[in-house]
């Protein structure tokens, strides 16, 4: 005869399932982008991360040269904004997590 | 009202709106020819304003010439209109790289003016087939952008 789950294992589920959510929460990246000193081809380093499923903030800098993007990380790798940033025809030279 | 604000409303003043005639517009080719842009009256143009030393403009440029591919029986028309700094010889020598299937143009600051007036690069207007101006990409075509901006001008 099977056993049904008590009370306190149905609670500890719960618990598991809110910890997983709050792991999936926003996640900002800071990407270094070499070749951006033109202002006016960076808006398309913009453009095309916000565009990206996932992408929730984007700020870039060509002054700065770089790529500042918030992110859920349920939805979008890091490794997935490099690609989209490296597609706009600027290259990615290193990355740091904040 | 400062000057750059003043300079900023005579360009938007200047620049054309969407659902206007485009501007008369005459340019050179590579060749040294001269083109009238309303000779591609009766094709849905895409009139892409880009340069050799901005990269989004190199990076999208495979795109269009797959685009021009597709769809030149539906009536696509890419037309590439430098803007300046621009030295011919690296024009010529990316286009052959790259295999570029459409027209290039050499352009000016001024010509860019006329149908748009952001600091943006690369920018595309694209214009019916009575040469009306329809809309203005700026930055980077994405997919998504010729499927909902362009492909319904070719039907």
């Amino acid at each position: 005869m099977k056993k049904r789950p008590s009370g306190l294992a149905l609670i500890a589920t719960l618990l598991v399932f809110t910890a997983v959510s709050a792991y999936a929460t926003t996640k900002t990246t800071t990407i270094n982008v070499k070749g951006m000193h033109c202002k006016m081809c960076s808006a398309s380093v913009t453009k095309a991360l916000k565009a990206v499923d996932g992408v929730e903030k984007v700020d870039v800098s060509f002054e700065r040269g770089t790529a500042t993007v918030a992110y859920d990380d349920q939805k979008v790798t890091e490794e997935r904004l490099r690609e989209v940033i490296n597609s706009t025809g600027f290259k990615v030279v290193d990355e740091k997590t904040e | 009202m400062s000057k750059a604000i003043l300079f900023s409303a005579l360009l938007t003043a200047l620049t054309i709106g969407v659902d206007q005639p485009a501007p008369e517009v005459v340019l050179k080719n590579l060749s040294g020819q001269t083109v009238r842009l309303d000779s591609y009256k009766g094709k849905v143009v895409l009139l892409n304003f880009w340069a050799t030393w901005c990269p989004p403009c190199r990076a999208e440029m495979p795109d269009l010439v797959k685009w021009q591919r597709q769809f030149q029986g539906k009536g696509l028309q890419v037309v590439g209109i430098t803007y300046p700094p621009t030295r011919v010889r690296d024009v010529r020598q990316f286009t052959r790289r790259i295999k570029v299937n459409y027209p290039i143009l050499l352009g000016s600051k001024d010509t860019k003016v006329l149908f748009d007036s952001s600091d943006t690069m690369p920018v595309t207007i694209i214009l019916d087939r009575n040469g009306m101006v329809k809309d203005r990409i700026e930055g980077i075509i994405l997919p998504e952008e010729f499927a909902q901006k362009v492909k319904p001008l070719l039907n």
